[in-house]
């Protein structure tokens, strides 16, 4: 008995959304578990791990393509369709990040040398503080739902944001610093090791960059009285 | 005598099974967002639907029922043939029926209403001739047709809007709510009450002059906002998960509050670069107050939107209620009118119509509906609260206040509306202010198809009974 009433209801998106996002945390998870193990010189363990993100990477592209498949034409949605996209774009970019990372490490048994550990430690934990607040923004789509977007939980989302932006920043000015021991140790270790950890770098801040461009997605949603 | 017993049998069967329909397939429409949202549970559903979709019928359903007894065709047209006019009405429940039974079987979103409309129309443009319809009645039902759903997305679009604005904006939803719900019942109850004694029932000395009218339904809207307005305060905000917020000491606010002032100070004493250098630095600042100020009053955020919730579940209930009498107002003519056209001829022998349709016959009607609904409708009631779990009640209460008050007018006007569309309209205008998660607009396509088609298939499938009734009775 397919009714009008039932076929005008569509399949709302924001809960898939919080389910893909969960699954990137997964991806981003992993990550931490990844370098501990680094730093811990288990190079097998960093081959079961990068494995294990490119499996939650796979199951999160195949909640993406589903949310993708029911926003197809014809859809009211209480936000603009095309921002929600395109955080589920950047979502997914984020464990495509993750992946790329678990990739990274296989190429060659890296070394955290101690020279740069401590930074090195710091910048991780600053990026993945930055993914931390950015899934929790996600977390409060459904509450934002059902306040229609508006009022007190808008603006502590809108707090959220500010705060992705603010972590963002220290892990950008974290960055220059690890980097700047990088090039001092440059002589010391080889071109494809030194090449290796540039590229790592770059991965890892991406996380926090694409965590802050989510933010600002999330932001531009909300129906605030500035 | 035989064939007019025979015929006001079939008279009789043919329209109590178009009121069978309507309480089993239609009715469930209106209802279903009321059990979805859990405002009713199954069994109250189908209680409050029995109960007031009758008593729409009875005390309202006179106007719409007049106009499609005798005023979509002009009976006088049959005053050589009267026997024509008795077939026509039959062959129309029986065309209506059998279409709808055509259409929910491949699933078609057909409106009752329109089937009927179409059914009467086309077999009086066949039978009777051009001049035998009330052509500017005609384009009065279509203009409604049209302007039902969309009045209904505005009332609800405004009304959900307003929701947004008071309540889920304040920095305290409960006690906004708690504010708003007198208002609302109000309206509610205003409406209701003008509706059922402006130019209403004169058997039931409901029949009140306007000035009267208005005052008796600013009473009751008053009197009823007065007991809501003690009620909701007897609802307490739950504390339950608590949720972290960062709250700033009262230390931290009173400085905050110095440092306006004495920026405020500085603006006033600059000029220039400096001036709006300061202005820029006030700007942040309040800002910063703001979010100070709302980290102490906001620390139980999240569960106020549930009490709101909870107490906008009276709310809807109520306008539940209102949805379904005006629903039972509305529908019953899709029965009761050609049945009444139909008993007329075959009882007195002429075309002359009654004065009104007879109340019995209304309360029949209604009966059927409840039927229906008791038979089959409480299955589909069912089906729909279960797929509709993203109405909350605030939206529920916004799309069903809004689809009432357009059908109960609509009523009134004695305009036969499809009540299924209007609802959708309303819920439409609930999705454009934000209110729900995902709305197919496809959905928006099929209704405009099956306008195009039912108008026609009413038509002919009663103009195809028409001479099959002709043929066996002569």
């Amino acid at each position: 008995m397919r009714t009008i009433i039932s076929k005008l209801f569509g399949r709302s998106p924001f809960a898939p959304l919080q389910f893909h996002m969960s699954k990137v945390g997964e991806c981003v998870q992993k990550i931490d578990e990844l370098f501990t193990a680094l730093g811990a010189g288990d190079y097998d363990k960093i081959k079961t791990i990068s494995e294990q993100i490119s499996e939650s990477e796979h199951a999160a592209d195949l909640a993406k393509d589903d949310i993708r498949n029911d926003l197809a034409k014809g859809v009211l949605l209480p936000v603009d369709k095309a921002t929600l996209l395109a955080i589920l774009s950047i979502q997914d970019s984020i464990a495509d990040k993750c992946e790329d990372i678990g990739v990274v490490l296989t190429m060659k048994k890296l070394e955290l040398s101690a020279a740069f550990r401590e930074d090195f430690q710091q910048f991780l934990k600053k990026n993945l503080e930055t993914f931390d607040v950015a899934q929790r923004i996600i977390e409060q789509l459904d509450e934002l739902l059902s306040t229609s977007f508006a009022g007190f939980e808008a603006e502590k989302v809108k707090t959220m944001v500010d705060d992705v932006a603010y972590k963002e920043h220290e892990a950008d000015l974290l960055q220059r610093q690890l980097l700047r021991r990088l090039f001092e140790l440059e002589n010391e270790m080889s071109y494809g090791t030194f090449i290796l950890w540039l590229q790592v770098f770059e991965a890892l801040s991406q996380l926090a960059n694409l965590s802050e461009n989510l933010g600002h997605r999330v932001r531009t949603l909300l129906d605030i009285k500035v | 005598m035989e064939t007019e017993s025979i015929l006001l049998g079939l008279a009789l069967l043919f329209g109590i099974y178009m009121a069978w329909n309507v309480g089993a397939n239609d009715v469930a429409n209106a209802m279903g967002t009321s059990v979805g949202s859990k405002a009713l549970t199954l069994r109250q559903a189908v209680l409050v639907a029995a109960v007031l979709e009758f008593a729409g019928a009875f005390l309202v359903g006179s106007h719409v029922s007049d106009t499609v007894r005798k005023g979509i065709v002009t009976p006088e047209v049959f005053t050589s043939n009267p026997l024509f006019l008795a077939y026509g009405m039959i062959a129309a429940l029986l065309a209506a029926g059998a279409w709808l039974q055509i259409a929910s079987y491949y699933g078609w979103p057909v409106s009752t209403t329109h089937s009927i409309v179409g059914a009467v129309l086309g077999f009086g443009v066949v039978v009777g001739g051009f001049n035998a319809i009330h052509w500017d009645k005609i384009s009065a039902i279509v203009g409604s047709w049209i302007i039902s759903p969309l009045m209904g997305g505005l009332i609800a679009y405004l009304i959900f809007t307003l929701l947004r604005r008071r309540i889920f904006y304040s920095s305290n939803p409960v006690k906004a709510a708690q504010q708003v719900t007198p208002w609302l019942v109000l309206c509610l109850f205003f409406i209701l009450t003008l509706i059922l004694v402006f130019k209403g029932l004169k058997n039931l000395n409901l029949d009140l002059p306007l000035m009267q009218a208005l005052s008796l339904a600013i009473v009751v809207g008053a009197i009823a906002a007065f007991v809501s307005s003690i009620l909701v305060r007897r609802i307490r905000v739950e504390t339950t998960a608590e949720r972290e917020l960062i709250i700033q000491s009262p230390k931290v606010i009173t400085a905050l509050s110095k440092a306006v002032k004495h920026l405020q100070q500085v603006k006033a004493d600059t000029s220039g670069e400096f001036h709006y250098q300061t202005t820029r630095l006030l700007d942040e600042i309040a800002l910063l107050e703001k979010t100070a100020q709302r980290g102490m009053e906001v620390e139980t955020g999240g569960d106020a939107i549930k009490t709101v919730e909870r107490i906008f579940v009276y709310l809807q209930i109520m306008s539940a209620c209102f949805v379904a009498f005006a629903h039972g107002a509305n529908d019953v003519a899709n029965a009761i009118g050609p049945l009444a056209a139909a008993v007329d001829v075959l009882k007195t022998g002429v075309v002359a119509m009654e004065a009104s349709v007879p109340l019995w016959m209304l309360g029949l009607g209604g009966l059927g509906i409840v039927v229906g609904l008791a038979t089959w409708g409480w299955r589909v009631i069912e089906t729909i609260g279960k797929k509709i779990t993203e109405l909350t009640p605030t939206r529920g209460f916004a799309a069903e206040f809004a689809a009432a008050t357009t059908i109960v007018i609509a009523s009134k006007l004695g305009l036969p509306i499809s009540t299924t569309h209007t609802l959708v309209g309303a819920v439409l205008g609930v999705g454009l202010a934000r209110g729900l998660g995902a709305l197919n607009l496809r959905t928006v396509r099929e209704i405009l198809i099956s306008w195009i088609v039912t108008i026609p298939a009413g038509a002919l499938l009663a103009v195809l009974f028409f001479y099959v009734l002709r043929g066996i009775f002569g």
